[in-house]
């Protein structure tokens, strides 16, 4: 019953109680005082009460009740001052209050019908049409420190979602009291799982007249810090997850007890909508007609989807789950992830290559499927082709709302991970591409001229494939020239230079995509002499900068979710009269954290020549490891920023 | 011949485009050859407005035709449209007849496509905003795409603007406008962009309203209980031929201060048998109409419940400065700036002052209450905030304004601008985003409203002191004392609080990775009329396994500065507005190793920009074993013209060259 103490307290909040609150001498609320010194240790805001109540009423309905006080102790903690809560056609704000304490707890203003906003999101997400809109209020106060405490509660009749509980999602945010509390009916159990969750405080659970009741708490948990190189806090701290076991959205009843059943409930929400207008069935035929390998078919298709729809986000209600039908994809020529995939589903079911939706956690920072919980954990959906070659399993994986994707890539967005595939037997977890250092490629060619006074041209190219080229084939696609070129000038670390050429191109051919970029640049000043010797540092544009130092002890895991390849070669063309004085010495590293070489000689025409190479694998280790990571980029720049030091011959 | 060319001059020229009919030239390729840059373009974007009578009075008729072709994917976006839809008061805005096509080759014969405008969607966005937003359907590389639409509008005040230039280029963009000679607009064309057509004409309009106007001469007939009224109209018709696209370049203010557009702004009713209605703005009406407004100039006095606090600073600070000081710092502690920019205040001083939060219009008109209450003579100045676009002098038009500060006159004749959004800079500052030329006092005396510089005397001053020693074997170690003032000093602060010491500490570590950083002692944080001050020192250990050496190379300023000109960019079209001027001053004294010396003492120099515009000063003086270095970058001038872009880009160029430059440092014999 404890919970329940601040939700009492917080009754005064309604217009009707005001003024009984302020009429005698109200108590002090959460006055700074009362917070322990160890939780105000780097921390810019402290959460001193966060109460979640989620009650289940039925297969259908869920309410979720929240009263959360935070204290904002600094500027850096202003953002917890202010609410934002989102609501839907399927999920309705019952009320949203809020008030504001000083230092000492007393009130200083009780929020405002008046002062709530509302406002659509707009495209914000990339929406044509979305029934989400959010509330949202501003407590934020001249001076620090300062408490607000905010209550609302959201009706949700989308209960193939349940809230999930992670009181401490953000750094420099201590947290004081958080508690959790659950109430189901016991016709409908409640599933949960409780993640990076601190030994000795076990879920309390009782029942009682029918009713099953779940509660958790966490208390005096300092602020946290977000490190270099670390997981997201999402992923580091304390959490409960919930989720249905029996639930019903708009009439479609389904489980989320097992990934076989969420799957089959999804299946069946879209299925029957995957049939196409005669006309296009014949075009397809006309397509593959003489393309008897299904992977040849795929390539066509898909050719044919990237080049007649493109991607409109449209999210009304069910909509979110639901598919449009293929012929209304055929018809308007758009749909959103879940409209495109399942047309291009039928299309290839029309030239009798199965394929299934796949519903995926998408992102490149998304964290993996908890594969041990079932639940809706997705935010899109691909198109998997399940295909072999040489009677081994070769499966095709197809982004379906991109128009200039290569055929069969994920990248960054939706690969390395797991995703439920959509099947009539219900749903089944499978893996997505996974992409290693060899795939993850940048090679780099530079060929630098330069003349006596110090002045230098260069001519870069540079091939990226697989996750390299992820953000250059997007740059590549969504920009113009000029833009592109904009933005690249804008992130090279050079003092002064002129880029006089400048081009993008998408490599051509099979496998993995690539982007070649082709700098030529004008370095003036760029290795003037000191006297009779010039310095001049061969890695022009692949210096890769160290870490700054730990301060405190490593707190958080070593994670560094993406593979890559760096290959470098520079050539050095000299000015008549310069030769090489010294050059560096050779560095060979061998770490656990991946390896790294550069190379001098001179050429038998006087040319110098640096090669780099360094691979990072994709690496996952515990904070111990982290110094020794540290070490390594330090060596790593090190010889990165090396110098060649030429003289200059009186010949 | 003269005759017959001002009878076609009186015809209404040709529709430019006709909906639903495409050019069979829009499908070749090579009409596209020069457009490889673009993922679409405008063929024609084609408006016309009229005024049409509505119920008893008229409203604003706006028919658009847009034709784009689509080149890229990348130019699908050009295939959704956003229409914002205001509504105020009872006016309000709508959309009617809103058609589509999209027009795509298929073996040669050209396909249409149609918008289901059913499939549209309203959006309320915002209390005063609805966008409706559709998309056209069966968009591919190569297709036409064509949305006509009527929008009607109740504000006649603004009548519809028109937008030439967008995010794709545009081969031919017109707009037409018929204007009954009763009302008068202003018109006013932005932007650099030439007009190809540029046409007054005058016509006739016959508009049915229901009630009675005023009758006289122009000719009234009644018709099923609505009069017709007959009136002479003035046509415009403005047109550009191939506008580029605006690129956005770093360091300017507003992008809308380039783009080229129309806009109107009724200057005045002339209704037959009746005196011209002078309904021109002009500052001294804006004034008036300010002072006299509810939520501006009747809340100027409404800082009572300020008083207690404010009224015993007049005893306790008699020079203004310092008392104005002293009440602005009463309303930092009493309103929050909430992020929202206005010159006139929402919803009231009082509402602001109960939520401790408001907008900059609650926060500076409670200002100048305050002021005012403390014995100071405060009289606003509205200004334009940089993102918000320039204040055109020649045009009396409030709606350009979106913010207010406090002017205090001074006994030396000057003008001190104090605003209380900003807790990180002194009283006399005026933040970053006001500093957008001039603004606009509104005083008591409405005829006696003038003219305010915005330009700051303020710098954004960083200064460096640093004490270097390096050791024979190439290890550098250092003390630092940095200073950072005027809005380098807010920048500063902003950052301090935001990040906390620790993590600022970080971010020093993150631009110098070789360093291992003592903790930093700060000064002066709360007070910011003061300098912010920080010390730290650092160790730069020397490469591994570094012996030492007979002759160490060094470039002592290179690790204390930034390494990059800011001007990226070989070209420049718009002018360099840094708000205020800079100054970057590194002092350096560099200890050498026991028993080294300085090869050559490095030149030094003085870089002066053309006009006294800036300059960069480089000093070097070896005594001994000591070596005193002076590094100092002066910019003069807050905003720079393009032409001046290669000069200052340059100054960068050799400032940084000069900062680079390696000292050779050898055991002495």
């Amino acid at each position: 019953m404890k919970a329940l103490l601040p939700l009492l307290l917080a009754l005064p909040l309604s217009s009707a109680r005001a003024p009984l609150a302020t009429r005698g001498a109200p108590e002090p609320k959460y006055p700074v005082a009362a917070i322990p010194a160890a939780l105000r240790e780097g921390a810019h805001a402290v959460l001193r009460a966060d109460d979640e109540v989620v009650t289940v009423k039925s297969a259908g309905r869920l309410v979720q009740t929240v009263h959360r006080v935070v204290t904002v102790l600094d500027a850096g903690g202003d953002a917890f001052g202010r609410i934002r809560v989102d609501y839907d056609a399927l999920n309705a704000i019952g009320y949203l209050r809020g008030a504001v304490y000083d230092a000492d707890g007393r009130l200083l203003h009780q929020l405002r019908a008046a002062e709530i906003h509302d406002q659509g999101v707009g495209d914000a997400g990339g929406s044509l049409m979305t029934d989400v809109r959010v509330r949202y209020a501003d407590l934020r106060q001249p001076q620090a420190p300062y408490t607000v405490e905010f209550d609302y509660e959201v009706v949700s009749d989308n209960t193939l979602f349940y809230p999930s509980w992670q009181p401490q999602d953000e750094e420099g945010l201590a947290v004081q009291s958080a508690t959790l509390r659950v109430s189901t009916p016991s016709a409908l159990p409640l599933r949960y799982q409780e993640r990076q969750w601190p030994a000795g405080a076990p879920a309390q659970h009782t029942t009682a007249g029918g009713q099953e009741q779940y509660a958790w708490a966490l208390a005096g948990c300092p602020a946290l810090d977000e490190e270099d190189d670390a997981p997201p806090l999402a992923d580091t701290a304390p959490a409960v997850a919930l989720a249905p076991g029996a639930f019903e959205v708009q009439g479609h009843a389904g489980s989320a007890a097992t990934w076989q059943a969420l799957g089959q409930w999804n299946y069946e929400l879209n299925a029957g909508r995957a049939v196409l207008p005669p006309a296009l069935v014949a075009k397809v035929a006309e397509l593959i007609k003489d393309a008897p390998d299904p992977r040849v078919r795929v390539a066509r298709l898909y050719g044919l989807l990237q080049g007649s729809t493109r991607y409109i986000s449209v999210q009304l209600g069910l909509g979110g789950w639901q598919t449009f039908p293929a012929s209304a994809v055929a018809a308007n020529g758009y749909g959103d992830c879940k409209a495109l995939s399942n047309y291009a589903m039928a299309l290839l079911a029309t030239a009798g290559v199965p394929a299934y939706v796949a519903l995926v956690g998408a992102g490149s920072g998304h964290a993996d499927l908890r594969a041990d919980f079932p639940s809706s954990q997705f935010n899109h959906a691909i198109l998997c082709v399940p295909l072999a070659k040489a009677g081994r399993p070769d499966t095709l994986w197809l982004e379906c709302t991109s128009q200039t994707e290569a055929l069969g890539y994920m990248g960054g967005f939706t690969g390395n991970r797991h995703a439920l595939l959509l099947t009539p037997q219900g749903g089944k977890v499978v893996a997505t591409p996974r992409y290693r250092c060899a795939d993850n490629r940048r090679e780099r060619r530079i060929d630098l001229y330069l003349d006596a006074q110090g002045a230098a041209t260069a001519t870069a190219r540079t091939l990226r494939t697989g996750q390299e080229q992820d953000l250059y084939a997007q740059l590549l696609h969504e920009l113009s020239p000029a833009d592109q070129k904009a933005y690249v000038a804008e992130r090279l670390r050079l003092a002064t230079f002129t880029l006089n050429k400048f081009a993008l191109a998408a490599t051509a051919g099979p496998g993995l995509p690539g982007v070649v970029e082709t700098l030529a640049l004008a370095l003036p000043g760029y290795a003037p002499p000191s006297g009779k010797r010039v310095f001049l540092t061969p890695n022009l544009l692949s210096r890769l900068p160290a870490l700054p130092a730990q301060v405190g002890p490593r707190q958080a895991p070593l994670w560094l979710p993406r593979a890559s390849l760096q290959a470098d070669t520079v050539r050095l063309h000299l000015p008549a009269g310069f030769q090489p004085e010294t050059l560096p010495a050779p560095v060979q590293l061998a770490t656990a954290y991946g390896t790294y070489s550069a190379r001098y000689q001179t050429l038998p025409d006087g040319t110098v020549q640096y090669v780099r190479r360094l691979e990072l694998p994709r690496l996952r280790l515990p904070a111990a490891a982290y110094a020794g990571y540290v070490d390594f980029r330090r060596k790593i720049s090190a010889a990165d920023r090396a110098q060649v030091v030429l003289l200059k011959t009186d010949a | 011949m003269g005759a017959a060319g001002a009878a076609r001059a009186q015809a209404p020229a040709p529709d430019p485009i006709k909906f639903g009919q495409p050019d069979a030239h829009d499908f070749r390729p090579e009409a596209f050859a020069a457009d490889s840059a673009a993922g679409a373009v405008v063929l024609c974007d084609y408006g016309r407005s009229r005024l049409v009578g509505y119920r008893a009075g008229f409203r604003v008729l706006f028919e658009r035709v847009t034709r784009v072709k689509i080149l890229k994917k990348s130019g699908y976006d050009a295939a959704t449209v956003e229409i914002p839809l205001y509504h105020r008061d009872g006016d309000q805005e709508q959309v009617s007849n809103l058609r589509g096509f999209t027009y795509r080759l298929v073996d040669g014969q050209v396909q249409k496509t149609k918008l289901d405008a059913s499939g549209d969607f309203l959006e309320k966005r915002s209390p005063n905003v609805n966008v409706r937003r559709f998309t056209l359907p069966d968009v591919r590389e190569g297709a036409v795409v064509e949305y006509a639409y009527t929008l009607s509008s109740d504000f006649l005040f603004n009548f519809q603007n028109w937008v030439f230039q967008g995010p794709y280029p545009v081969r031919w963009s017109e707009y037409r406008a018929s204007i009954p000679v009763f009302y008068k607009y202003k018109i006013i064309l932005q932007g650099s962009q030439p007009l190809a057509v540029d046409r007054p004409t005058r016509g006739m309009t016959t508009l049915l309203v229901d009630n009675k106007l005023a009758a006289g001469s122009i000719s009234v007939g009644q018709t099923n209980g609505s009069l017709s009224v007959s009136a002479p109209t003035e046509q415009y018709q403005w047109a550009m031929k191939d506008v580029p696209v605006l690129r956005r370049e770093a360091y300017t203010t507003a992008a809308a201060d380039y783009e080229a557009r129309l806009d109107f702004q009724l200057v005045g009713e002339q209704w037959p048998d009746q005196p011209y209605r002078d309904l021109t703005d002009s500052w001294a009406k804006i004034n008036a109409r300010l002072l006299a407004s509810e939520s501006f100039g009747q809340q100027l006095d409404r800082a009572g419940f300020l008083k207690e606090q404010v009224a015993a600073l007049a005893a306790q600070y008699p020079d203004p400065a310092q008392r104005a000081a002293a009440v602005r710092r009463v309303v930092l502690a009493a309103v929050r700036y909430n992020g929202t920019n206005r010159y006139g205040t929402d919803n009231g001083l009082r509402k602001a002052y109960d939520a401790h939060s408001g907008t900059s219009a609650d926060v500076n008109l409670l200002l100048i209450g305050a002021l005012r209450t403390a014995g100071l003579g405060a009289q606003p100045v509205l200004l334009s905030t940089r993102d918000h676009g320039r204040i055109n002098q020649t045009y009396p038009l409030l709606e350009k304004f979106n913010y207010v500060v406090a002017l205090v006159p001074l006994a030396d004749g000057h003008d001190l601008l104090v605003d209380a959004t900003d807790p990180a800079l002194p009283c006399g500052t005026l933040p970053e985003r006001c500093l957008n030329q001039t603004g606009r006092l509104v005083s008591a005396d409405a005829t006696a409203g003038r003219w305010v510089d915005l330009r700051p005397a303020q710098q954004h001053l960083h200064f460096q002191q640093v004490k270097l020693a390096l050791d024979a074997q190439g290890g550098l170690s250092g003390q630092v004392h940095e200073e950072y003032a005027g809005y380098a000093g807010a920048d500063a602060r902003g950052e301090l609080a935001r990040l906390g010491e620790k993590k600022y500490l970080a971010e020093i570590g993150r631009q110098h990775t070789a360093w291992a950083l003592t903790p930093l002692a700060v000064a002066g944080r709360d007070d910011v009329e003061r300098p912010l001050a920080l010390d730290y020192a650092f160790t730069q250990a020397p490469d591994d396994n570094a012996a030492a050496a007979a002759t160490l190379y060094l470039s002592p300023l290179r690790e204390l500065t930034g390494a990059q000109n800011p001007f990226r960019e070989a070209e420049r079209r718009f002018p360099v507005d840094f708000g205020a001027p800079q100054d970057e001053v590194l002092l350096v004294t560099l200890a050498l190793p026991e028993g080294y010396e300085l090869a050559e003492t490095p030149k030094s120099t003085v870089l002066n920009l053309a006009n006294g515009g800036g300059r960069f000063q480089y000093n070097v003086a070896a005594a001994g074993p000591t070596v005193q270095l002076t590094s100092r970058l002066t910019l003069y001038k807050p905003v720079y013209g393009a032409e001046e872009y290669g000069n200052l880009r340059e100054l960068y160029r050799l400032m940084l060259e000069k900062q680079a430059e390696k000292f050779v440092i050898k055991k002495k014999d």
